[in-house]
């Protein structure tokens, strides 16, 4: 762990003297890329964060919306892919555990969680099975004995993840509004860590995250242990509600140098503390291993004398340890001492802000020609392609995947993974719906039209749901920043984000940035993660059956958009292509006709198009109802010709909608007052999926067979390989 | 060419917390009346039953499997091979 020699020297000029080893390792740990964001941190400003909705307070780790009736939900979104390419258990597992805790820290209990996951190529690479199949059961072990409900998330596996894994985990919290934790603190106040001891394992975390993976780093493994994280949940939120906290933080990458430097820096208070009265695993632990350890379910709460009493008894009941570590002071020090002998003495506002970087960034050269058009043979057989695409490791259902996870324990879970977005219950009579999603194939063609695409994507699935998009949550990923063509895909995606998100006047309420993340192959491709939350005042969109006789309606238009394609990627092996491209009015128009849709409970069903396209999206509501479908692809809005292109083409704004034959006209009629366009192209009816086009056939499959493979290919690819 | 049977221990590396052996320990062992047990680490157990030359070769086999199939995590994990006639 170690300061850049010109970070070395930006310090010394700062502090005027020579730091100390305790204090080095303070600074190195909150001047990684991972804590510090001083790559991104300039650029990250551009983002609207505020709203009506958006409640911000000093020091909170998460996002927080006013959702009404006096409550209000937390969100926050983390990754810890550097772990988890190393030991993918407790890796995910630990991710889990630590974006809980921030929604803990603003005083709100976690009461769902997400998870977004990127592997390498299953089919043909062990390790990346190996990696995966840990992966999901660290999320599901961690989050099933903590007994919240990991709810939803979404999986890519692509060649650039080849021995790497993205574990990213987003979590949402919900209280009221009034216990709300307003982080201030007093001189004299005390400083108490609670949860695990603080031990050797974890040192050097976020230092590690900030640097290349290779070669396997064993400290930087941290080990879960959801049944503490569990009781200091329970704990925090007693104290919550006797008022006993006054400051709270949750101790994630970086450990107590972090947690103590942004606490003091962003209340303008001075901290003393002494690390012998740090409760450890072992003995012997040095003062700077314990600052920068990474030892997980550890918290600090910052209290007064009054009040320490009744949180230790608080404490005492849930078995939990809490040590009374410091105190605050004023000025704006960090005072770190062990007994009477001071190991670091420096100003927080130094250590929380490392020197922001202006980085370099060039348009990279393989972006010149890489919206090429391929050529492609007309397929005599598309049953057979449509066929392969369900086995598709990116298209087949994530059922193996979500059924290890507890999804209903909480009972707000009222429309369950496996949908377009998932929805819980609110307790102000409101739902809130939420998607994670990521597209890292179009991300790579296009950043910036390909962030655009996962964000409108992302708020596709809750409109899909009956819900109004009302937050987001960006996780960025990228390889290594000082390189300015990597650098400039980051700056073109977060350019995207913002845009969208200005002109939807959707709110970031929180993100997260990850940089270096690099393989033996070189950079991830570049890899944004957008979740949306969305509000809905009365009525959920839950899915009805599927009957003989319903119509299938299209809204949006399908465009020449294969780039990055499950169809040119998975069946032609061919990477570049027209990325879609999201028209921001076409995709305002579409939103709002949906929801009025929803809202006058005209729909039965209603499903996005996305990967894998109309073809795909189609099928997939065929298979969950069990029913046949005739479709014509003359009656779907296209700006494209050839047949492959109308059917697996993943052009964004698109939407299926079910109905009752009779509901017809009053749907026709809306959409004609909006002036969107729509098409009815299928009838349901028997037990066979058929596209036609000029009354030819150019597939017809059976919906058993079908949704077999679709059901099972994944876990049959994880479990016999 | 005679059958072993072969057990391999597979537990956590010194310094690596083992939650599940600390939980079992404070929350049911010393809760109840054995005050003088200090320490429970949890371990999973492997057994296998293998046609080989001699114990040499049945413990070099067994190694083998383990490490090309990843049965533990050598990051975090270590394995201890008994060999039995």
């Amino acid at each position: 762990m170690s300061l850049e020699p010109q970070e070395l020297s930006y310090l010394k000029s700062k502090i005027g003297r020579e730091p100390s080893s305790t204090e080095l390792q303070i600074v190195a740990a909150e001047w990684s890329e991972h804590c510090s964001y001083k790559s991104s941190k300039k650029h990250l400003k551009m983002l609207p964060m505020t709203g009506p909705l958006v409640i911000s307070e000093k020091g909170y780790d998460s996002g927080v919306l006013d959702v009404g009736g006096g409550y209000v939900i937390t969100a926050h979104i983390e990754s810890h892919n550097h772990p988890s390419a190393i030991e993918p258990y407790g890796g995910a597992a630990t991710g889990v555990g630590g974006v809980i805790r921030d929604i803990l820290s603003a005083g709100t209990r976690p009461i769902a969680i997400f998870d977004g996951l990127r592997f390498g190529n299953i089919e043909k690479d062990k390790h990346a099975r190996w990696l995966f199949k840990n992966a999901v059961s660290g999320i599901a072990d961690y989050g099933n004995c903590l007994g919240i409900p990991t709810i939803g998330g979404e999986v890519e596996f692509d060649d650039c993840y080849s021995n790497y894994a993205l574990v990213d985990v987003a979590a949402l919290g919900f209280g009221k509004k009034e216990n709300l934790i307003k982080n201030h603190a007093n001189k004299g106040d005390l400083l108490i860590l609670m949860g695990g001891p603080t031990g050797r394992d974890g040192i050097g975390g976020s230092q590690f995250a900030s640097d290349l993976l290779e070669s396997e780093d064993r400290s930087a493994v941290q080990i879960p242990d959801p049944f503490i994280e569990k009781l200091i949940i329970e704990a925090i939120l007693e104290a919550r509600n006797h008022k006993l906290i006054n400051a709270l933080k949750d101790l994630g990458g970086g450990g107590l140098s972090c947690a103590v430097s942004e606490t003091a820096d962003s209340l303008g208070i001075g901290i003393e503390m002494d690390v012998e009265k740090v409760h450890t695993k072992e003995k012997g632990m040095n003062p700077e291993e314990i600052m920068i350890s990474e030892s997980q379910e550890r918290m600090l709460v910052i209290t007064n004398k009054q009040k320490l009493k009744k949180l230790q008894v608080i404490c005492k009941k849930y078995n939990i340890i809490c040590s009374v570590i410091g105190r605050v002071t004023s000025g704006n020090k960090m005072h770190v001492k062990k007994g009477k002998k001071t190991f670091a003495d420096i100003s927080t506002e130094i250590v929380a802000n490392a020197k922001l970087l202006d980085r370099p960034s060039k348009i990279p050269t393989y972006l010149k020609n890489i919206q090429k058009e391929k050529k492609i043979a007309t397929i005599p057989n598309i049953s057979k392609t449509l066929m392969k695409l369900f086995s598709s490791p990116n298209i087949a259902s994530k059922i193996w995947i979500y059924s290890q996870f507890d999804h209903e324990v909480g009972i707000r879970t009222v429309i369950k993974p496996g949908q377009d977005a998932s929805v819980l219950r609110l307790d102000n009579g409101k739902f809130l719906s939420a998607k994670i999603d990521g597209n890292p194939k179009h991300c790579f063609i296009n950043p910036r039209e390909g962030a655009i695409g996962c964000f409108e994507e992302a708020c596709r699935n809750v409109i899909c749901t009956g819900a109004k998009p009302i937050g987001m949550l960006d996780h960025l990923q990228f390889g290594n920043p000082q390189d300015p063509e990597i650098f400039w895909t980051f700056l073109e995606t977060l350019k995207g984000l913002t845009d969208f998100a200005n002109y939807f006047q959707i709110p970031c309420i929180g993100g997260k940035v990850s940089l270096y993340n690099e393989t033996s192959k070189g950079p991830i491709k570049p890899t944004p993660l957008i979740g949306v939350l969305g509000l809905i005042e009365k009525n959920p969109q839950i899915s009805q059956k599927v009957e003989p006789g319903d119509c299938l309606v299209i809204i949006g238009t399908t465009k020449n958009e294969l780039g990055g394609s499950e169809y040119y990627e998975y069946i032609h092996k061919f990477i570049g292509g027209n990325c879609p491209k999201v028209d921001f009015s076409e995709s305002k128009k579409n939103m709002k006709t949906v929801l009025e849709l929803i809202n006058k409970k005209y729909l039965k069903v209603v499903h996005d198009c996305a990967k894998g396209g109309l073809a795909i999206a189609a099928s997939e509501i065929c298979m969950t109802n069990q029913i046949g479908c005739n479709i014509s692809l003359d009656k779907v809005p296209h700006k494209t010709q050839e047949p492959e292109r109308v059917l697996f083409s993943e052009s964004h704004s698109r939407y299926l909608l079910v109905l009752k034959q009779k509901n017809l006209s009053k749907v026709k009629s809306i959409m004609k007052k909006n002036k969107v366009s729509f098409g009815v192209i299928g009838k349901f009816s028997g037990k066979k999926i058929q596209f036609n086009k000029e009354k030819k056939s150019l597939a017809d499959v059976s919906v058993d067979k079908a949704e077999k493979i679709w059901l099972n290919s994944l876990r049959e690819m994880v479990l016999v390989g | 060419m005679a059958i072993f049977t072969v057990h391999v221990i597979i537990e956590n590396k010194p310094g690596i917390s083992d939650p599940e052996g600390e939980t079992i320990l404070n929350d049911l062992v010393l809760k109840g009346t054995s005050k003088t047990i200090s320490k429970i680490t949890t371990a999973k157990m492997l057994k296998f039953t293998i046609k080989e030359k001699d114990k040499k070769n049945a413990e070099i086999k067994i190694k083998k499997i383990c490490d090309e199939l990843r049965l533990y995590n050598p990051v975090v994990s270590k394995i201890e091979i008994d060999v039995f006639n």
